[in-house]
């Protein structure tokens, strides 16, 4: 043991208790909150009481006397400082993060003996105990230690803060050192590789366009998969804005948050581990941490990036005109028969892929001063996709406060506003959509003149190009977070929130349009807002001398509104910009006003034996005002274990130091549509501009949330001193009462299908992370990981019924199947040189992916050079080609040219041509209309992707004077693609149609980026 | 272990009052929340909703002929398919799918709901004043003519999610709804009405093989009477949804049909040419010819004509193989276009030019597909031989309809 006095104050032993706790240690259990063991030894245990005794009464009698707490946080194995390392003194609400210098200070402690507590993402915790002394500043510095699963972080949860140690479900934090090597541009893309369990399916290629998030898998058909979104406490709309009419795509207000802003992110997965969000949680939570105020003076960071985009590979292997994206002249530009075509509009380099430029740019500034710590950020991107139009910009800025008003209260305040323009190429299924009509050749729907003869079909696709679409977006999030604890044992914690999202999405055929000459315009003015309460209380106390009693009760209210105006105008006067007034028809097309409340309660008690065991049971009471009339509040319960096996004094910590069990069963629901339970008429013009009434919602009074029931269990475990980490969890979800849209027999006159409570769906899964750090040689360090996830639906019950999700794209929900599965024809004999076999009804693969596979790795080199690569294979999804389908039948799709050829030739008597051609081939380019189908063209959307890679170099202080720290970056993202997918790409949906069920109908596929960056710290 | 025991009263307090703060919060959330937008159904049970109930049966009606139209077209062989929309190229094979009728289904029996239970409703809430209303005839009209409409093109009748029954059911009902309309049309002398539901009945009556009564009512309304189902370029689900298929894109084509080479007055089409090459339709590969019928999105498509009324008669005379009544009757209502008179020189002459007449009088007016179905049955004209000749039960309302298991 060893004591240090310093400016009067003693300083105790230091005390580390993290993983690598030799074996038989015994720890204890504490009341206090973040408080885990501070394993005194007999020696220390006792100077400790016997300076308790001293000073406590001294700093009594001198009333509120106070001192301070500073220090300085650094890496055990480089000695580099340790930023936003979070410091805290159990049981107080004083906490402050590290600077750039890795330094911290604490004011305003009151005198008497503290418990001191550093933890960081990716190091093991410690803890410290001090005595602060009448205006002494007690100097604590913390060694920390490496550890790829670490147990004495904290998460938050619905009730507050949480000990790892504690909580029974798996939870992953994704930390800002983990992604901003990887060039990440938002949220959705940080989400990409970096947890188990996490979906993220990109949409589009276009610039800006938002993609799909799914934890563990879908588990309702109806109500949305999406998880829940908190920043900074904050609920914010997770959904995207709506899709513009001709682009097909949409944008995520997710991805307003930049990623720049971003400390870090904690995934919680499934109901079990949400079940106190309530009603709309069954889908998850992601919860974003910005960056907060840090101790010392102002520290700056400033971040410049530029690169640019281009396209790699897409398409069918075969066409090496890449649907005539990439070639749009030459010999190759032909159709099935080799007739040769022209589009006089093609570019002069003969090719309509270009280069777009990348550029992004943030400044922030962190620090603390007069009792007040802030963060304060602006952020600045402007990306061009790969054709002549196509373009995300956007900008914003982030303030957050904090501070303590009184000693027991501290105030948390985060502001936000982001501006986000984009324009996009019309897409997918759309009349005018760019890659529709250029991948179909002479059968584009932008037909003229100019070509070199008049006998050749003549497009001019460039025309396609003086549309416009375009999205407009304001986000702007606030919120406050007052935490109050007038006794140590006792917290109570506030939040209130607002969100709100304001779209203006415009599409414009100008006048003189070729497929619409006298115009046309499209707007959509659609704003979306979410005011969140949050009360949460936390009573902490110990039950005699092996328990710990943790009881917490609080509430959430949420008050969800949108506003949305589809508006429209046709046949303008003239050139010109349109306003909605230029044309001589004008209508209000559509108009969505909605309002949901969702209230609700919790309780919940953890349950603490000797700090091992932990079990935790919690109750969530939920009313929601989209619930039918006769259904009334809704109970959701929750129970889960932890158990730190190595704690115990048998377990064998020598190899493995860190081993925790846990396991839990939870509920959580989804509430039904505003309009769900009611039987509705919509008013509509007929008979030439008269009021009128058309059939609405059937509705259903007894109309309740569908409820996910989630059973998990699995482990944490680290060893070799925290070089090995592994987190394995299996779960099983099961969604009763599954709101369906239930098709009731259209004779009845209700032709929109009415949701009701009839389904059982079935997730069960599993997720396994491997992490491993290494240093092969004294100069290098190497940190690999490799995540695995496995979610398998089924459809259990759906009361006999086959949901139909989109007919067209051949979508169902069955029994027994995956949800949603591509139900429709098979060949059953694809590789025979015959005739095609036909099951007509068959099921031909689940939707989305059920094995995600994410290996990635980290090698630093000379403690300076690190390179970072991110991959991912997705397998087992299956994605609809229409690409292929239509311009099959338009004798237009390359891989059919053989078959097609050899089709024809067998039609006028020659059948020896087919000798070549397999059934499905023949099924799949078959010349007559009758003999093709959708279902031939459902295709495996296995791929692996090379997410991103990069080599960053920390520049010597002397190539960068002034600065603290100077990082040189290049990166690139989607270099590689492997997939035998030959559509537009594995990941693509047309999102107007559905975002439940996927198709890829003429989607523009994503892009490569690369970018150069500089971040430098001053 | 560092229990720090704490003082009970005050912390207790505390709690209690915390507990007391969220128990407030809670218990004042009122989860009471009033939407605009859709009407309850309760709103429509008062007078003043009546108009708009009414006009919501023209609309439904018209939104249903007017999506059909195309289809109804492709299977009948008036149009040939130039486009790239899957269930189309079926229907234009000659191949009419359950899965591909969802939305036709669905359209032509909301029509029929719609008239039908507005009426009873209109009943309740107008009580004895039903019968003066100036819309109860309007109503008895649309459920007629949703009934005909369904009757002649769907192979089984299925009301109100029972059980499969003989399409002509539907015949039966517009028969007893068009009697209704006429008479109340007659009490309020509403002559359009009145003759509406007359040509109305005269064609279900002449469906149900009742030709006399069918000549009889047919005999009544004049040769250029015209009763229309509305359409409107006011808003986009009022759009006749031919024009839009064949004005806005290029998804069906005259070409390729029999009027082509067998021109006639009353079937407007032109080509369509960029520069001196036929433009192509949607598909990028067949000639596209417009059709001219129909000029605006908002152009109306003819529920009941007098000179379909004058076919009927005719159709009548041949059936009692008068073919000299049958050709004076086809040739006044050629007078009224006008065109040349025609001769017969028999009753299978006689028979030919009046199934082309009908042809070309009820071109693109959702009619044709019926005639030729029911002539096929009875061996006068073979065209549909081997392909669909009405549309089967979709395969939503098989899944839904646990009548039909």
């Amino acid at each position: 043991m060893r004591g240090d006095l310093n400016y009067g104050v003693i300083v105790l032993p230091n005390i580390d208790v993290a993983c690598s706790a030799p074996a038989g240690h015994r720890r204890r259990p504490s009341p206090f909150t973040d408080l885990p063991v501070h394993p005194l030894n007999p020696r220390s245990r006792w100077l400790y009481i016997a300076l308790t005794v001293c000073v406590l009464p001294l700093s009594t009698a001198i009333g509120q006397s106070t001192g301070t707490i500073s220090g300085r946080v650094i890496d055990a194995d480089n000695t580099q400082a340790i930023v936003a390392a979070q410091v805290i003194v159990a049981g107080t609400p004083l906490g402050r993060a590290t600077g750039e210098d890795g330094r911290y200070l604490l004011a305003n402690v009151s005198v008497g003996p503290h418990i001191v507590t550093v933890r960081r993402i990716g190091y093991a915790q410690q803890t410290r105990s001090v005595v602060v002394t009448v205006n002494g500043n007690a100097v604590v510095d913390f060694v920390l230690n490496k550890s790829s699963v670490s147990l004495t972080g904290v998460v938050v949860t619905a009730t507050g803060e949480e000990r790892k140690k504690e909580v029974g479900n798996a939870v992953t934090t994704v930390d800002a050192s983990q992604f901003e090597r990887g060039a990440v541009a938002n949220t959705q893309q940080i989400l990409q590789g970096r947890s188990t369990g996490v979906t993220v399916l990109g949409n589009s290629g276009q610039p800006g366009a938002g993609g799909t998030i799914r934890l563990r898998g879908v588990n309702s058909i109806t109500q949305g998969n999406r998880p829940l979104i908190y920043v900074d406490g904050v609920r914010i709309f997770n959904g995207n804005t709506p899709t513009g009419v001709s682009s097909r795509q949409s944008v995520s207000p997710l991805n307003d948050i930049a990623a720049a802003d971003i400390e870090r992110i904690e995934v919680v997965k499934g109901p079990a581990a949400t079940t106190l969000y309530g009603t709309e949680a069954s889908g998850g939570v992601i919860q974003i941490f910005t960056k907060r105020g840090r101790e010392g003076p102002a520290a700056w960071t400033l971040e410049a990036a530029g690169g640019f985009n281009s396209m790699g590979r897409f398409g069918p292997p075969s066409d090496a005109t890449g649907l005539f994206l990439k070639q749009c002249r030459g010999p190759l530009v032909v159709d099935a028969a080799g007739v040769a075509f022209e589009d006089p509009t093609c570019p002069a380099s003969g090719s309509w892929l270009q280069k777009g430029a990348v550029s992004r740019y943030s400044l922030g500034v962190r620090g603390s001063g007069s009792g007040i710590s802030y963060a304060i950020s602006g952020n600045f991107e402007n990306e061009y996709g790969v054709l002549r139009v196509g373009n995300n910009k956007t900008g914003g800025i982030r303030a957050n406060i904090g501070f303590a008003p009184r000693k027991n209260i501290t105030l948390a305040l985060n502001t936000s506003y982001q501006r986000r323009g984009t324009a996009m190429i019309s897409d997918g299924n759309s009349a005018d959509a760019f890659l529709l009509n250029v991948s179909r050749g002479p059968g584009s729907n932008f037909k003229g003149s100019g070509c070199s003869t008049t006998t050749v079909t003549c497009v001019l696709n460039d025309t396609i190009f003086s549309k416009s679409n375009t999205i407009a977006n304001d986000h702007f999030v606030t919120g406050g977070t007052a935490t109050w604890t007038p006794i140590e044992q006792l917290s109570n914690r506030v939040s209130v929130g607002f969100d709100y999202n304001n779209s203006d999405i415009r599409t414009i055929n100008p006048f003189g349009y070729l497929r619409t000459p006298t115009g046309q315009y499209f707007q959509t003015l659609w704003n979306r807002s979410l005011i969140s309460v949050d009360y949460a209380s936390t009573w902490k106390q110990s039950i005699g001398k092996r328990f710990t009693s943790s009881t917490s009760i609080g509430g959430q209210l949420f008050d969800s509104r949108l506003n949305s105006t589809d508006l429209q105008t046709d046949n303008f006067a003239g050139p010109g910009t349109p306003t909605l007034i230029s044309g001589s028809l004008r209508q209000i097309t559509d108009v969505s006003a909605q309002r949901v409340i969702n209230a609700g309660f919790f309780g919940q008690e953890v349950l603490g034996w000797r700090d091992k065991l932990f079990v935790t049971a919690g109750l969530r009471i939920d009313g929601n005002s989209a619930f039918g009339k006769s259904f009334g509040l809704q109970k959701y319960p929750k129970l889960s274990m932890s158990y730190v096996l190595s704690d115990e004094s048998f377990w064998p910590a020598t190899f493995i130091e860190t081993f925790k069990l846990r396991a839990a069963v939870g509920e959580a629901g989804k509430a039904p549509g505003a309009f769900d339970a009611t039987r509705t008429w919509n008013p509509v013009a007929a008979e030439g501009g008269l009021a009128a009434f058309t059939p609405g919602q059937i509705g259903n009074p007894n109309l309740g949330p569908e409820r996910t029931r989630e059973t998990e269990a699995g482990f944490d475990a680290s060893a070799f001193n925290g070089r090995v980490g592994v987190v394995f969890t299996y779960f099983k979800q099961r969604t009763s009462d599954a709101i369906i849209n239930v098709s009731y027999p259209p004779s009845q006159g209700f032709s929109n299908n009415q949701a009701e409570n009839i389904g059982l769906l079935q997730n069960t899964g599993l997720e396994l992370q491997l992490t491993g750090t290494m240093h092969p040689v004294r100069w290098a360090e190497l940190e690999a990981r490799l995540q695995f996830t496995q979610v398998r639906s089924k459809a259990i019950d759906l009361g006999g019924q086959v949901i139909t999700i989109d007919a067209l794209s051949r979508s169902y929900v069955k029994e027994g199947l995956p949800a949603p599965a591509y139900i429709g024809r098979m060949v059953t004999n694809p590789s025979a040189f015959a005739a095609p076999v036909v099951d007509s009804n068959a099921f031909i693969g689940a939707t989305f992916p059920d094995r995600i596979i994410n290996p990635s790795l980290s090698l630093t080199l000379f403690r300076r050079l690190t390179i970072d690569a991110v991959g991912e294979i997705q397998r087992g999804g299956h994605l609809l080609n229409a690409i292929g389908y239509q311009n099959a039948g338009l004798k237009i799709w390359q891989p059919c040219f053989a078959a097609q050829a050899a089709l024809s030739a067998a039609a006028v008597g020659n059948a020896a041509a087919l000798a070549n051609v397999n059934a499905l081939d023949r099924a799949r380019c078959a010349l007559g209309a009758t003999d093709r189908d959708y279902s031939y063209f459902v295709e495996s959307a296995d791929f692996f992707k090379l997410r991103s890679i990069s080599a960053s170099y920390d520049l010597p202080k002397q190539f960068a004077p002034g600065a603290r720290k100077t990082t040189v970056q290049l990166t690139g993202r989607n270099l590689f693609a492997s997939t035998k997918y030959t559509g537009s790409d594995p990941e693509v949906a047309d999102q107007r149609t559905s975002t439940f069920s996927r198709r890829d109908y003429y989607v523009f596929p994503p892009y490569r980026t690369f970018l150069f960056s500089v971040r430098t710290s001053f | 272990m560092t229990t720090i025991r704490i003082s009970s009263s005050r912390q207790r307090r505390i709690a209690a009052l915390s507990a007391l703060v969220l128990g407030g919060a809670i218990s004042s959330c009122k989860l009471d929340v009033t939407n605009p937008g859709p009407l309850l159904d309760s709103d429509l049970n008062t007078t003043s909703a009546i108009p708009a109930l009414v006009n919501g049966m023209g609309g439904d009606l018209s939104n249903a002929i007017g999506s059909y139209i195309t289809r109804g077209a492709l299977a009948g062989l008036e149009l040939v398919h130039s486009g790239n929309f899957a269930a189309e190229k079926q229907f234009n094979a000659g191949v009419i799918r359950p899965e591909d009728v969802g939305g036709d289904w669905a359209r032509m029996h909301t029509a029929r709901y719609v008239a039908e239970n507005g009426i009873e409703r209109m009943k309740t809430v107008l009580g004895t004043s039903f019968e003066a209303n100036a819309n109860a005839p309007r109503a008895y009209l649309y459920a007629g003519f949703a009934n005909r409409f369904l009757g002649e093109n769907v192979c089984n009748a299925v009301i109100d999610g029972g059980a499969s029954q003989p399409s002509a059911v539907h015949f039966v009902r517009a028969e007893s709804l068009f009697t209704r309309a006429l008479t109340l049309a007659r009490a309020q002398n509403n002559v359009p009405f009145a003759n509406a539901a007359l040509a109305g009945r005269a064609t279900v009556l002449a469906w149900q093989g009742k030709w006399s009564a069918a000549d009889a009512d047919a005999a009544l309304v004049p040769a250029t009477f015209r009763h229309n189902a509305l359409f409107s370029i006011n808003t986009t689900r009022e759009n006749l949804d031919l024009a839009v298929q064949t004005i806005s894109r290029r998804e069906v084509t005259v070409w390729n049909t029999v009027w082509v080479t067998d021109r006639d007055a009353r079937v407007l089409y032109d080509t369509v040419k960029t520069g001196a090459a036929i433009t192509k339709g949607q598909d990028g590969a067949t000639n596209f010819f417009r059709q001219k019928k129909y000029l605006t999105l908002g152009d109306p498509v003819a529920l009941a004509k007098g000179t379909e009324m004058l076919l009927i008669r005719a159709e009548a005379a041949l059936r009692g193989n008068d073919f000299v009544s049958a050709m004076s009757f086809i040739n006044q209502e050629r007078a009224t276009y006008p065109l040349a008179a025609l001769t017969a020189t028999s009753v299978s002459d006689a028979w030919t030019i009046l199934q082309r007449e009908r042809g070309a009088v009820l071109w693109l007016e959702g009619r044709r597909l019926w005639d030729l179905r029911r002539w096929l049955d009875e061996g006068r004209n073979l065209s549909l031989k081997g392909r669909s000749t009405c549309m089967p039960i979709s395969a939503e309302e098989a899944a839904g309809n646990i009548n039909l298991r």
